[in-house]
Order: structure tokens, then sequence, then C-alpha cells
């Protein structure tokens, strides 16, 4: 076999291709994993010099520290702004994106480079005027004034994403619906969203992930413990533990798992939506 | 269709652009307005007109953040492109394989950046032991990577090559398919050599999508407040404060509202004009029709 040019070739070829794949794979995931190990070692092992990739002895206590540690509450402030964020961006949303699918009107054109435009103005800039607003309305440090945020950062992508998916869909059938007498936000409850399902998904996963994930905005935002949500909760145990890894990187975990657990099943919804419209294809 | 209802498509969109108008743009307005008084406590004290911007612009330590600022972001764009269009060529092709790859890929991206930066803090961090166990052979044995100015920066960059790569290759990929595979085809049964068939027909075929991650990428990394923030906090001393980190703190620990506005206006210009760029190209790619 060795004798045949061909296959040597093909050998080598293979031999690459796994080299390099196992070299991304490392640098992807070689951080994360060296936390999760961390993570599960007791605490006089965590600092050990030099470091044992695999635990000696596996222990749960930093993941019952941080969960002890009001992790619960937390999480479930970061579940519930996710969850309402959701829906308020969806519904606001698909109606916005059906009239600029379906309507022609005078200003349509620059309420879509007016979408574009807020949907790559990064927060940062907003961040110290939004803070001086919220303070003057007083819906700072309100679960309220993260939710209405949320909904206007993530807005402009949902309504991207449904308009090019609107688009898509055959327009007799809403004729018909129209002729029978809905209205128009009737047809697009009976008709056209029924027909959305991926799309309303793809859309639902990126306001979750930005929702579940940010920390700036919350972080700025609020301050008590009764609205933290899990990344700032993560922040201030940064300075609460200080040099303590354990809880630290335990509950960097908890926050990471049911991102990865979602994206594992749902990985190809996201991608239409990272690319947002920027790219056709 | 249906144009006869005037005034529907206003009702239907009313919503949406009145959250828009109370949470992007009346923000702006009273940012603005902060930034030309003078502001203690929340109580505007006077109005001091272009001042605040004046001390902000004159301020050395704004222009350190302005140099860090350009060196992370440059370096940073290069490589997370040069990187990210080398896996999206390298995971082109549709299999399985190359599914899960860019799923593993994606991970970095996916996760909170909060917690990437502190997975890499610890990762970077001197109690963690790794990194004596790889710098020590290169003889590197005492370098603390966080505590040096220019290890320092160029674990800020890792930070976003590490994240960021991801982008750069999906929005590559999704231009790649849209170049029509037989062009490809035609050129290989030509003879074409695989430089020539990338020099010729990806990359003026890819030039849009090529710009338009470039500008997004940018945006992005202009305006990061988590890499700095958490990895380094900008240490050691200033070394890799960032504009945008510097006016977070000017605005939450230094307490001057005022400069802190003005330096965010600022800061909005220049994403401004990065965005009006980035909407030619849109136009350019189609999307707005």
């Amino acid at each position: 076999m060795n004798d045949n040019p061909y296959l040597r070739h093909a050998f080598r070829r293979a031999a690459l291709r796994t080299v390099v794949n196992a070299g991304i794979v490392f640098f992807a995931l070689a951080p994360i994993a060296w936390g999760v190990l961390s993570s599960l070692k007791p605490t006089n092992q965590i600092l050990e010099v030099p470091p044992r990739f695999i635990p000696q002895d596996v222990t749960l206590e930093h993941y019952e520290r941080v969960i002890g540690d009001k992790g619960l509450l937390f999480l479930g402030n970061s579940a519930l702004i996710s969850a309402i964020t959701i829906v308020c961006a969806l519904a606001i949303g698909s109606i916005a994106a059906y009239a600029i699918a379906r309507y022609e009107f005078p200003g349509r054109k620059v309420l879509m480079v007016f979408t574009i435009g807020v949907m790559s103005i990064p927060i940062a800039s907003l961040l110290i005027p939004t803070f001086t607003l919220l303070s003057v309305v007083g819906l700072i440090n309100t679960h309220v004034g993260l939710i209405l945020l949320y909904t206007a950062y993530q807005l402009p992508i949902v309504i991207w994403m449904l308009y090019g998916y609107f688009l898509s869909l055959p327009v007799e059938v809403e004729h018909a619906a129209r002729i029978d007498g809905y209205t128009a936000l009737g047809t697009l409850r009976r008709v056209v969203l029924p027909l959305s399902k991926p799309a309303l998904v793809a859309a639902a996963l990126f306001v979750l992930v930005f929702a579940w994930n940010d920390f700036v905005v919350a972080v700025t935002m609020t301050s008590s413990e009764s609205v933290r949500t899990f990344p700032v909760a993560v922040y201030f145990y940064l300075g609460f533990y200080g040099r303590e890894w354990g809880p630290l990187l335990a509950a960097a975990v908890i926050s990471i798992i049911p991102i990865i657990l979602i994206f594992i099943v749902l990985q190809r919804y996201f991608i239409s939506g990272l690319t947002g419209g920027g790219v056709k294809g | 269709m249906f144009s006869s209802e005037k005034f529907t498509p206003y009702r239907l969109v009313g919503l949406a652009v009145l959250v828009e108008l109370g949470f992007v743009i009346v923000p702006l307005v009273i940012g603005f307005w902060y930034s030309v008084n003078r502001v203690q406590f929340f109580q505007i004290r006077s109005f001091t007109g272009f001042d605040n911007y004046w001390r902000v612009l004159t301020s050395p330590s704004v222009a350190n953040a302005l140099a860090v600022t350009v060196t992370f972001s440059v370096i940073s764009l290069v490589l997370t492109f040069v990187i990210g269009f080398g896996l999206a060529m390298w995971l082109e092709r549709s299999n399985r394989l190359n599914g899960v790859m860019q799923a593993v890929v994606l991970i970095p991206y996916m996760i909170a950046m909060l917690v990437g930066s502190m997975l890499l803090k610890w990762v970077f961090s001197k109690e963690s032991g790794l990194s004596d166990l790889v710098l020590a052979p290169m003889g590197m044995g005492d370098v603390s990577i966080l505590a040096d100015p220019e290890t320092a920066m160029a674990a800020l960059v890792y930070n976003a090559v590490w994240r960021d790569s991801a982008f750069a290759m999906i929005m590559l990929l999704a231009g790649l398919k849209s170049i029509p595979g037989h062009l490809q085809l035609a050129a290989r049964v030509d003879g074409a050599s695989a430089w020539y068939r990338f020099r010729r027909i990806t990359l003026p075929l890819l030039q849009v999508p090529i710009f338009i991650t470039m500008i997004r990428l940018f945006i992005h990394l202009v305006n990061t407040l988590t890499y700095p923030l958490i990895l380094t906090g900008g240490g050691p001393g200033t070394s890799t404060e960032t504009v945008v980190l510097k006016m977070y703190r000017l605005g939450f620990n230094d307490n001057v509202l005022g400069q802190a506005n003005a330096l965010a206006i600022m800061v909005f210009i220049v994403n401004i004009a990065l965005v009006a760029v980035l909407l030619r190209l849109f136009k350019k790619a189609g999307n707005i029709q």
C-alpha cells in the first residue's frame, strides 16, 4: 500500500486534516475545559503547582456554595428577564417586520436604514446616557428597566430576521385571509406567524443568548441583589471571592451550561441571526 | 400589497419606533444635554458649553486610552479577520465533520463575554500555574502575563481573537456560499492552481462580505468594555485602559457624568461614521431594497 502514491497522498491529507482540526478544538475549548476541571477540584488542589489537569478528587463544593449564596435568586432573575424580553421583542418585532415586508409606504426605506443603523450601534456608547436617562425617569435598578432596554437593543435584529423570512412567504394566502375579513393583525397572528416558526425560533434564541449573557448593561443599570442577574453576580463574585477561584469558576460554568446545551440542539438557527442580513447567501 | 390602507403600516411599526426612540434616541439627547453642562450627582449645576469636551480631549489619560484602543483594535482586527478567514476556508465544504468543527469554534462566541474573559483570566493568572508551565521552558519563568504592559495587551488581543474569530468565520462562510460553485469548477478544469483561484475568484467575489465583516468586527472591537474590564482591569497601570473603559470609569468611579457623557457622545459619533460606511456596503450587497 505504501508504494501507491495516491494512497500515500490521501493518507497525508487525512493526517493533516486531523492535526489541524485537533489544534482548532484545542484552542477553542481548552480555556473552558480548564475552567470546568479546576472548578471540580477541592480548594487546596486548585492552586497546586505544577497544575494537575485531571482533578485528583472531584468535588461539587464550589457549586453548592454558589447556589447556596443566593445563586438561585440570580439565576431566576436572569431567566425571568430573558423570558419576558423574548416575548416583548418578538411581539413588537413581528408586527413591525410585517408592516415593512408587506406594505409600501413613505418612510419605509428610512425605517429600514434606521433599523440597520440601530442594530449596528454598539451599546457601549449608549451606556452612560442610558444610565442617566433611567435615573431621571426612575427605572434604574428595576427588572422593568432592564427588560425595556434589552427589548430596545434586540428589536432591530428581530425585525430584520423576521422581515427577511416574511418576504419569502407566499402572499396569496394572506390575500385570501384579508378577503375573509381578517384585519392586518389578525392575518399576521393566524396566517403568517404559524408559518414562521423557524424564524421565530431563531429570533427568540438570539434574544435569549443576548439577555442571558448580558453583563455590561445589567451591571450598569442595577445595583441591588433583588434585581441582580447571574452574570452580574459572577462579576461581583470576582470582587468578593477575590482569589478564590473555586466558586468563581463554578459560577462561570453554571452560566454557560444552559447556553451550550441550547446551542448544541439549535445551532443552525443561531447562524442565520449572526449574519444579520449582512451577507447575502 | 393592501396599499388602500394608508395608515395601517404606521400603526404597525408605531410601537417599535416608540421603543427605539425612547431607549436609543432619547438617551442620546439627554446624554448630549448632560455633556454640555456641569453635573454633580445628577444635578445640573450650570451650562458650560463644550467645556466637558475640551477637558476630555485635552486629558492625557484619554489620549492614552485612545492609543490603547487603536493598538488593541487594529491588531485584534487583523488577527481575528485572518484567522476567521482561514477557518472559513478550511471548514467551507459542508459535511458532518465541518459542521461539528464550526460549532466548536462558535462555543467561545456563544458563552457570555464576561465568562470567557474570566476563564482566560484564570488561564493567564499566575495562580493557575499554566503560564509557568508554558513560559518556563522559554526562559520566562518569572513573567506574570497580566502584570506586564506588553503581555497584558497580548492577552487582551488573545481574548478578542479567541472569541471573535468565530464571528468572522460565520460571516465569511455565508459570503463563500454565495459564490457560484461552477466558477471554481470551471477554473479547476482549466488547470488553475488553488492560490490562483483564491486570488482571482474568491477574493474579488467576496469583496463586499469582507468589508462588511471587517467593519462589523472593528465596530465591535473599538467598543468592547468587557475584555479590558474583566481580563486586565485596564492594567497594569493604564496600559490596557481603552476609551470605552475610561468612559465607564469617568461615569461610575469618578462620578463626573458631564465628562463621561461628553466622551460617550464622541465615541457615538465615531460609531455613526463607521455605521454609515457599513450601510453603504449593505446597499451595495443589495440588502436594502
